[in-house]
Protein backbone atom coordinates (compact mmCIF):
# COMPACT_ATOMS: atom_id res chain seq x y z
CA UNK A 1 0.00 0.00 0.00
CA UNK A 2 2.58 2.30 0.73
CA UNK A 3 4.62 1.37 -2.36
CA UNK A 4 1.63 2.31 -4.42
CA UNK A 5 1.01 5.63 -2.66
CA UNK A 6 4.72 6.34 -3.34
CA UNK A 7 4.52 5.74 -6.80
CA UNK A 8 1.28 7.49 -7.37
CA UNK A 9 3.73 10.60 -5.74
CA UNK A 10 6.19 9.66 -7.78
CA UNK A 11 4.07 9.85 -10.85
CA UNK A 12 1.97 12.78 -9.92
CA UNK A 13 5.57 14.92 -9.45
CA UNK A 14 6.45 13.35 -12.46
CA UNK A 15 3.06 14.54 -14.33
CA UNK A 16 3.65 18.21 -12.59
CA UNK A 17 7.28 18.56 -13.54
CA UNK A 18 6.30 17.86 -17.71
CA UNK A 19 3.16 20.05 -17.31
CA UNK A 20 6.04 23.17 -16.47
CA UNK A 21 7.31 22.76 -19.92
CA UNK A 22 5.57 24.80 -21.97
CA UNK A 23 3.47 23.09 -24.82
CA UNK A 24 5.74 22.41 -28.05
CA UNK A 25 5.70 20.77 -31.49
CA UNK A 26 8.66 18.44 -32.47
CA UNK A 27 9.95 17.76 -35.73
CA UNK A 28 12.21 14.87 -34.93
CA UNK A 29 15.87 14.63 -36.81
CA UNK A 30 18.64 11.94 -36.97
CA UNK A 31 21.30 14.06 -36.61
CA UNK A 32 23.09 15.43 -33.08
CA UNK A 33 21.83 18.87 -33.49
CA UNK A 34 18.69 20.12 -31.37
CA UNK A 35 16.89 23.37 -32.69
CA UNK A 36 14.96 25.63 -30.03
CA UNK A 37 13.15 27.94 -32.46
CA UNK A 38 10.90 30.02 -30.66
CA UNK A 39 9.17 32.09 -32.65
CA UNK A 40 8.28 36.29 -32.68
CA UNK A 41 4.54 37.06 -30.57
CA UNK A 42 2.75 36.97 -34.04
CA UNK A 43 3.26 33.21 -33.88
CA UNK A 44 4.20 30.82 -36.24
CA UNK A 45 4.29 31.28 -40.37
CA UNK A 46 4.14 28.23 -42.89
CA UNK A 47 7.29 29.58 -43.89
CA UNK A 48 8.68 28.97 -40.32
CA UNK A 49 7.05 25.54 -40.01
CA UNK A 50 7.95 24.43 -43.39
CA UNK A 51 11.73 25.44 -42.40
CA UNK A 52 11.75 23.34 -39.42
CA UNK A 53 10.49 20.46 -41.26
CA UNK A 54 13.12 20.94 -43.82
CA UNK A 55 15.88 21.17 -41.06
CA UNK A 56 14.31 17.66 -39.51
CA UNK A 57 15.04 16.04 -42.92
CA UNK A 58 18.41 17.38 -43.18
CA UNK A 59 18.91 15.52 -39.64
CA UNK A 60 18.13 18.29 -37.09
CA UNK A 61 15.51 17.82 -34.56
CA UNK A 62 13.43 21.34 -34.12
CA UNK A 63 11.43 21.58 -31.22
CA UNK A 64 8.97 24.83 -32.33
CA UNK A 65 7.70 26.42 -29.36
CA UNK A 66 4.99 29.44 -29.78
CA UNK A 67 5.18 31.20 -26.26
CA UNK A 68 1.80 33.44 -27.29
CA UNK A 69 -0.16 30.07 -28.36
CA UNK A 70 1.14 28.06 -25.63
CA UNK A 71 0.47 30.97 -22.92
CA UNK A 72 -2.69 31.62 -24.58
CA UNK A 73 -1.70 35.62 -24.72
CA UNK A 74 -2.24 38.29 -27.02
CA UNK A 75 -0.01 39.05 -29.94
CA UNK A 76 1.59 41.41 -28.52
CA UNK A 77 5.58 42.42 -27.92
CA UNK A 78 4.90 42.94 -24.10
CA UNK A 79 3.30 39.63 -24.15
CA UNK A 80 6.65 38.13 -24.27
CA UNK A 81 7.81 39.95 -20.76
CA UNK A 82 4.91 37.68 -19.34
CA UNK A 83 5.98 34.13 -19.95
CA UNK A 84 6.91 32.27 -17.24
CA UNK A 85 10.80 32.08 -17.18
CA UNK A 86 11.05 28.91 -15.07
CA UNK A 87 9.18 27.35 -17.71
CA UNK A 88 11.48 28.15 -20.33
CA UNK A 89 13.99 27.44 -17.51
CA UNK A 90 12.62 23.81 -17.33
CA UNK A 91 12.83 23.39 -21.31
CA UNK A 92 15.73 24.42 -22.01
CA UNK A 93 17.52 21.67 -19.33
CA UNK A 94 14.72 19.40 -21.13
CA UNK A 95 16.68 19.90 -24.32
CA UNK A 96 20.27 20.01 -22.84
CA UNK A 97 19.39 16.68 -20.95
CA UNK A 98 18.87 15.07 -24.83
CA UNK A 99 22.77 15.61 -24.85
CA UNK A 100 22.08 16.85 -28.45
CA UNK A 101 24.13 20.04 -29.28
CA UNK A 102 21.10 22.31 -28.50
CA UNK A 103 21.12 26.12 -29.95
CA UNK A 104 18.00 28.47 -29.42
CA UNK A 105 16.65 30.49 -32.43
CA UNK A 106 14.48 33.53 -30.63
CA UNK A 107 12.76 36.49 -33.30
CA UNK A 108 11.93 39.47 -31.85
CA UNK A 109 11.08 39.68 -28.38
CA UNK A 110 10.89 36.55 -27.51
CA UNK A 111 14.38 37.09 -27.18
CA UNK A 112 13.57 38.27 -23.86
CA UNK A 113 12.30 34.94 -22.12
CA UNK A 114 14.93 33.20 -23.71
CA UNK A 115 17.79 35.53 -22.72
CA UNK A 116 16.00 35.72 -19.30
CA UNK A 117 15.96 31.77 -19.00
CA UNK A 118 19.87 31.28 -20.29
CA UNK A 119 20.40 33.87 -17.35
CA UNK A 120 19.09 31.80 -14.57
CA UNK A 121 21.18 28.52 -16.29
CA UNK A 122 24.17 27.22 -14.25
CA UNK A 123 27.57 28.59 -16.06
CA UNK A 124 28.39 25.01 -17.40
CA UNK A 125 25.08 24.77 -19.03
CA UNK A 126 25.14 28.29 -20.34
CA UNK A 127 28.43 27.52 -21.86
CA UNK A 128 26.96 24.55 -23.92
CA UNK A 129 24.23 26.71 -24.84
CA UNK A 130 24.42 29.06 -28.51
CA UNK A 131 21.36 31.47 -29.33
CA UNK A 132 20.50 33.10 -32.30
CA UNK A 133 18.45 36.16 -32.06
CA UNK A 134 17.10 37.52 -35.24
CA UNK A 135 16.46 40.78 -35.03
CA UNK A 136 15.80 41.05 -30.90
CA UNK A 137 13.49 43.93 -29.51
CA UNK A 138 15.04 43.92 -25.87
CA UNK A 139 13.57 47.38 -25.23
CA UNK A 140 11.78 48.85 -22.13
CA UNK A 141 10.85 51.48 -24.46
CA UNK A 142 12.59 53.39 -27.17
CA UNK A 143 11.30 56.60 -27.39
CA UNK A 144 12.27 59.29 -30.14
CA UNK A 145 15.41 61.42 -28.28
CA UNK A 146 15.62 59.34 -25.56
CA UNK A 147 18.22 56.92 -24.53
CA UNK A 148 16.55 53.84 -25.39
CA UNK A 149 15.97 51.91 -21.98
CA UNK A 150 16.55 47.94 -22.34
CA UNK A 151 14.55 45.04 -20.19
CA UNK A 152 16.55 43.19 -17.30
CA UNK A 153 17.45 39.65 -18.62
CA UNK A 154 20.27 39.16 -15.92
CA UNK A 155 24.01 38.48 -16.56
CA UNK A 156 24.13 36.45 -19.30
CA UNK A 157 28.48 35.37 -18.60
CA UNK A 158 29.65 33.21 -21.38
CA UNK A 159 26.71 32.90 -23.62
CA UNK A 160 27.55 32.66 -27.21
CA UNK A 161 24.58 34.79 -29.32
CA UNK A 162 24.56 35.86 -32.87
CA UNK A 163 22.72 38.94 -33.30
CA UNK A 164 20.76 38.41 -36.82
CA UNK A 165 19.53 41.89 -38.07
CA UNK A 166 18.26 42.24 -41.29
CA UNK A 167 19.54 45.60 -43.13
CA UNK A 168 16.25 46.90 -44.09
CA UNK A 169 15.54 47.77 -40.41
CA UNK A 170 14.97 50.89 -37.99
CA UNK A 171 17.15 48.78 -35.65
CA UNK A 172 19.73 48.74 -38.31
CA UNK A 173 21.79 51.90 -37.08
CA UNK A 174 21.31 50.85 -33.16
CA UNK A 175 23.16 47.32 -33.67
CA UNK A 176 26.66 48.14 -32.43
CA UNK A 177 24.68 49.54 -29.18
CA UNK A 178 22.56 46.12 -28.42
CA UNK A 179 25.56 44.25 -29.42
CA UNK A 180 27.63 46.32 -26.39
CA UNK A 181 24.75 46.04 -24.19
CA UNK A 182 24.42 41.94 -24.45
CA UNK A 183 28.61 42.14 -24.40
CA UNK A 184 28.18 44.17 -21.00
CA UNK A 185 26.19 41.62 -19.84
CA UNK A 186 28.81 39.07 -20.51
CA UNK A 187 27.93 37.16 -23.58
CA UNK A 188 29.97 36.63 -26.57
CA UNK A 189 28.27 38.34 -29.55
CA UNK A 190 28.80 38.07 -33.30
CA UNK A 191 26.58 40.53 -34.95
CA UNK A 192 25.45 39.20 -38.48
CA UNK A 193 24.26 41.44 -41.30
CA UNK A 194 21.37 40.16 -43.42
CA UNK A 195 21.78 41.76 -46.65
CA UNK A 196 18.67 43.29 -48.46
CA UNK A 197 16.19 41.85 -46.51
CA UNK A 198 13.37 42.92 -43.91
CA UNK A 199 12.20 41.66 -40.80
CA UNK A 200 9.94 38.86 -40.62
CA UNK A 201 10.97 38.88 -44.44
CA UNK A 202 9.64 35.20 -44.35
CA UNK A 203 6.03 36.81 -43.61
CA UNK A 204 5.42 40.24 -45.42
CA UNK A 205 2.76 41.27 -46.78
CA UNK A 206 4.28 42.69 -49.89
CA UNK A 207 7.48 40.90 -50.12
CA UNK A 208 10.08 41.42 -52.79
CA UNK A 209 11.34 39.01 -55.39
CA UNK A 210 14.65 38.58 -53.06
CA UNK A 211 12.61 38.10 -49.61
CA UNK A 212 10.22 35.51 -51.44
CA UNK A 213 13.29 33.77 -52.71
CA UNK A 214 14.71 33.81 -49.54
CA UNK A 215 11.51 32.89 -47.12
CA UNK A 216 11.87 29.39 -49.49
CA UNK A 217 15.51 29.32 -47.97
CA UNK A 218 15.05 29.67 -44.88
CA UNK A 219 16.40 26.39 -43.23
CA UNK A 220 19.38 27.63 -45.22
CA UNK A 221 19.88 30.42 -43.42
CA UNK A 222 19.46 28.94 -40.01
CA UNK A 223 21.64 25.97 -40.72
CA UNK A 224 24.37 27.87 -41.93
CA UNK A 225 23.94 30.18 -38.50
CA UNK A 226 23.97 27.23 -36.09
CA UNK A 227 27.42 26.10 -37.89
CA UNK A 228 28.41 29.22 -37.13
CA UNK A 229 28.01 29.47 -33.91
CA UNK A 230 29.96 26.21 -32.28
CA UNK B 1 -38.46 45.73 -38.83
CA UNK B 2 -35.20 43.89 -40.84
CA UNK B 3 -34.53 46.77 -43.09
CA UNK B 4 -34.09 49.28 -39.69
CA UNK B 5 -31.74 46.63 -38.15
CA UNK B 6 -30.13 46.33 -41.37
CA UNK B 7 -29.99 50.13 -41.60
CA UNK B 8 -28.90 50.05 -37.99
CA UNK B 9 -26.17 47.88 -38.47
CA UNK B 10 -24.94 49.60 -41.10
CA UNK B 11 -24.93 52.80 -39.81
CA UNK B 12 -22.88 50.64 -36.97
CA UNK B 13 -20.34 49.79 -38.78
CA UNK B 14 -19.48 52.99 -41.23
CA UNK B 15 -19.34 54.98 -37.77
CA UNK B 16 -16.81 52.23 -36.57
CA UNK B 17 -15.21 52.60 -39.73
CA UNK B 18 -15.16 56.26 -39.08
CA UNK B 19 -13.43 55.53 -36.14
CA UNK B 20 -10.98 53.61 -37.18
CA UNK B 21 -9.81 55.66 -40.09
CA UNK B 22 -9.80 58.81 -38.08
CA UNK B 23 -7.00 58.72 -35.99
CA UNK B 24 -4.74 57.20 -39.13
CA UNK B 25 -4.44 60.84 -40.19
CA UNK B 26 -1.99 61.53 -37.69
CA UNK B 27 -2.79 58.95 -34.70
CA UNK B 28 -0.30 59.74 -32.21
CA UNK B 29 1.19 63.08 -32.88
CA UNK B 30 3.27 63.98 -29.79
CA UNK B 31 3.55 67.60 -28.30
CA UNK B 32 6.23 68.00 -26.78
CA UNK B 33 7.55 70.62 -24.20
CA UNK B 34 10.11 72.83 -26.67
CA UNK B 35 13.29 71.71 -26.80
CA UNK B 36 16.30 72.21 -28.98
CA UNK B 37 17.20 69.85 -31.88
CA UNK B 38 20.14 67.29 -32.41
CA UNK B 39 22.21 69.42 -35.01
CA UNK B 40 21.35 67.68 -38.59
CA UNK B 41 24.17 67.26 -40.93
CA UNK B 42 23.30 65.76 -43.88
CA UNK B 43 23.35 65.78 -48.11
CA UNK B 44 21.58 65.97 -50.70
CA UNK B 45 21.86 64.23 -54.27
CA UNK B 46 23.65 67.17 -55.38
CA UNK B 47 26.11 66.69 -52.63
CA UNK B 48 25.02 70.14 -50.92
CA UNK B 49 25.53 70.13 -47.20
CA UNK B 50 21.97 70.68 -44.97
CA UNK B 51 21.53 72.11 -41.71
CA UNK B 52 18.68 73.41 -39.28
CA UNK B 53 20.37 76.54 -39.68
CA UNK B 54 20.28 77.00 -42.75
CA UNK B 55 15.85 77.03 -42.26
CA UNK B 56 15.95 79.22 -38.87
CA UNK B 57 12.95 81.35 -39.15
CA UNK B 58 10.68 79.05 -40.91
CA UNK B 59 8.60 75.61 -39.54
CA UNK B 60 10.49 72.49 -40.28
CA UNK B 61 8.90 68.81 -40.97
CA UNK B 62 11.56 66.70 -40.59
CA UNK B 63 10.96 63.08 -41.61
CA UNK B 64 13.32 59.82 -40.86
CA UNK B 65 12.64 57.75 -43.47
CA UNK B 66 13.67 55.06 -45.64
CA UNK B 67 12.57 53.44 -49.15
CA UNK B 68 11.94 49.84 -48.20
CA UNK B 69 9.41 51.13 -45.43
CA UNK B 70 5.93 50.67 -46.69
CA UNK B 71 4.43 53.17 -43.90
CA UNK B 72 7.14 55.77 -45.01
CA UNK B 73 6.20 55.29 -48.69
CA UNK B 74 2.64 55.64 -48.16
CA UNK B 75 3.13 58.99 -46.73
CA UNK B 76 5.22 60.19 -49.07
CA UNK B 77 2.29 61.80 -51.36
CA UNK B 78 0.86 63.52 -48.61
CA UNK B 79 3.63 65.51 -47.84
CA UNK B 80 4.23 66.24 -51.44
CA UNK B 81 0.71 67.53 -51.79
CA UNK B 82 1.74 69.91 -48.41
CA UNK B 83 4.35 71.02 -49.85
CA UNK B 84 1.96 72.52 -52.44
CA UNK B 85 -0.90 73.65 -50.21
CA UNK B 86 2.25 75.56 -48.28
CA UNK B 87 3.95 77.51 -51.33
CA UNK B 88 4.60 80.82 -50.56
CA UNK B 89 4.76 80.18 -46.36
CA UNK B 90 7.92 79.28 -44.57
CA UNK B 91 7.55 75.59 -43.94
CA UNK B 92 9.97 73.41 -45.28
CA UNK B 93 9.47 69.85 -45.38
CA UNK B 94 12.84 67.78 -45.14
CA UNK B 95 13.02 63.87 -45.47
CA UNK B 96 16.18 62.28 -44.37
CA UNK B 97 16.36 58.57 -45.72
CA UNK B 98 18.09 56.60 -43.00
CA UNK B 99 20.57 54.16 -43.71
CA UNK B 100 20.83 53.21 -47.62
CA UNK B 101 22.48 52.92 -50.24
CA UNK B 102 22.07 55.67 -52.30
CA UNK B 103 21.19 53.50 -55.80
CA UNK B 104 18.13 52.26 -53.75
CA UNK B 105 16.59 55.59 -52.81
CA UNK B 106 16.92 56.93 -56.15
CA UNK B 107 15.53 53.55 -57.35
CA UNK B 108 12.42 54.64 -55.12
CA UNK B 109 12.57 58.84 -56.25
CA UNK B 110 12.23 57.93 -60.19
CA UNK B 111 8.94 56.58 -58.91
CA UNK B 112 7.42 59.33 -56.97
CA UNK B 113 8.26 63.16 -57.89
CA UNK B 114 9.47 64.74 -54.67
CA UNK B 115 9.12 68.86 -54.45
CA UNK B 116 11.16 68.69 -51.49
CA UNK B 117 14.85 68.07 -50.30
CA UNK B 118 15.17 64.38 -49.65
CA UNK B 119 18.94 64.52 -47.54
CA UNK B 120 20.92 60.99 -47.30
CA UNK B 121 22.01 59.31 -43.34
CA UNK B 122 23.88 56.51 -45.26
CA UNK B 123 25.87 55.81 -41.98
CA UNK B 124 23.02 56.44 -39.91
CA UNK B 125 25.03 59.60 -37.63
CA UNK B 126 21.61 61.78 -37.92
CA UNK B 127 19.43 58.31 -36.93
CA UNK B 128 21.69 58.18 -33.83
CA UNK B 129 21.86 61.45 -33.18
CA UNK B 130 18.62 62.18 -32.68
CA UNK B 131 17.84 59.04 -31.16
CA UNK B 132 14.94 57.34 -33.98
CA UNK B 133 14.32 53.65 -33.12
CA UNK B 134 11.16 53.52 -35.88
CA UNK B 135 10.83 54.12 -39.35
CA UNK B 136 8.77 56.58 -40.25
CA UNK B 137 9.22 59.12 -37.22
CA UNK B 138 8.66 63.11 -38.16
CA UNK B 139 9.50 65.84 -36.16
CA UNK B 140 7.62 69.55 -36.25
CA UNK B 141 10.80 72.26 -35.16
CA UNK B 142 9.16 75.99 -34.99
CA UNK B 143 10.87 79.01 -36.63
CA UNK B 144 13.19 78.90 -33.84
CA UNK B 145 14.64 75.63 -34.22
CA UNK B 146 12.93 74.10 -30.96
CA UNK B 147 11.16 70.44 -31.27
CA UNK B 148 7.55 70.67 -30.93
CA UNK B 149 6.09 67.78 -32.14
CA UNK B 150 6.95 64.08 -32.66
CA UNK B 151 5.30 61.28 -34.24
CA UNK B 152 6.03 57.56 -34.86
CA UNK B 153 4.15 56.21 -37.69
CA UNK B 154 2.60 57.63 -40.72
CA UNK B 155 0.45 60.02 -41.27
CA UNK B 156 -1.40 62.03 -44.16
CA UNK B 157 0.17 65.52 -43.38
CA UNK B 158 -2.00 67.38 -45.29
CA UNK B 159 -4.92 67.18 -43.42
CA UNK B 160 -6.57 66.87 -40.06
CA UNK B 161 -4.30 66.90 -37.21
CA UNK B 162 -0.79 67.24 -38.50
CA UNK B 163 -1.69 69.86 -40.34
CA UNK B 164 -3.53 71.31 -37.42
CA UNK B 165 -0.08 71.04 -35.71
CA UNK B 166 1.73 72.92 -39.08
CA UNK B 167 -0.76 75.85 -39.14
CA UNK B 168 -0.74 76.30 -35.25
CA UNK B 169 3.12 76.53 -35.24
CA UNK B 170 3.07 78.94 -38.50
CA UNK B 171 0.74 81.12 -36.35
CA UNK B 172 2.76 81.39 -33.35
CA UNK B 173 5.18 82.42 -35.61
CA UNK B 174 2.68 84.97 -36.74
CA UNK B 175 2.91 83.52 -39.72
CA UNK B 176 -0.88 82.89 -40.61
CA UNK B 177 -1.81 81.71 -43.73
CA UNK B 178 -4.25 83.65 -46.73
Amino acid sequence: MMFRLILLTAGLFAWGAQAALPDYQTFPGDGPRLLLWVNAERGRAEPELEAARKLAAQGTTVWSLDLGGAYFLPQLPSSMDAVPVQDVVDWLDAALATGKLATVYAVSRAAVPMLRAAAQLDAAQRGRLCVLLMYPNLYQSAEALVDADYLDTGRLDGLAIRLLQPRRSAATPWLPAQTAHLSALGARVTPVMLENLREGFWARETPTAFETERATQLDRLILKELESCR
Amino acid sequence: MSMKLSVAVSQGVAMLALAWLMPLSAAGLESRPAQPAPALQAKDFAGRSHTLADYRGQVVLLNFWASWCPPCRREMPSMERLRLRMAGRPLVILALDSVEPVEDVQEFLATMKLGFPVLLDPAGDNTRRWKVYALPTTFLLDSSGRIRHVLKGGAEWDEGEALEAIEGLLREAGMEGP
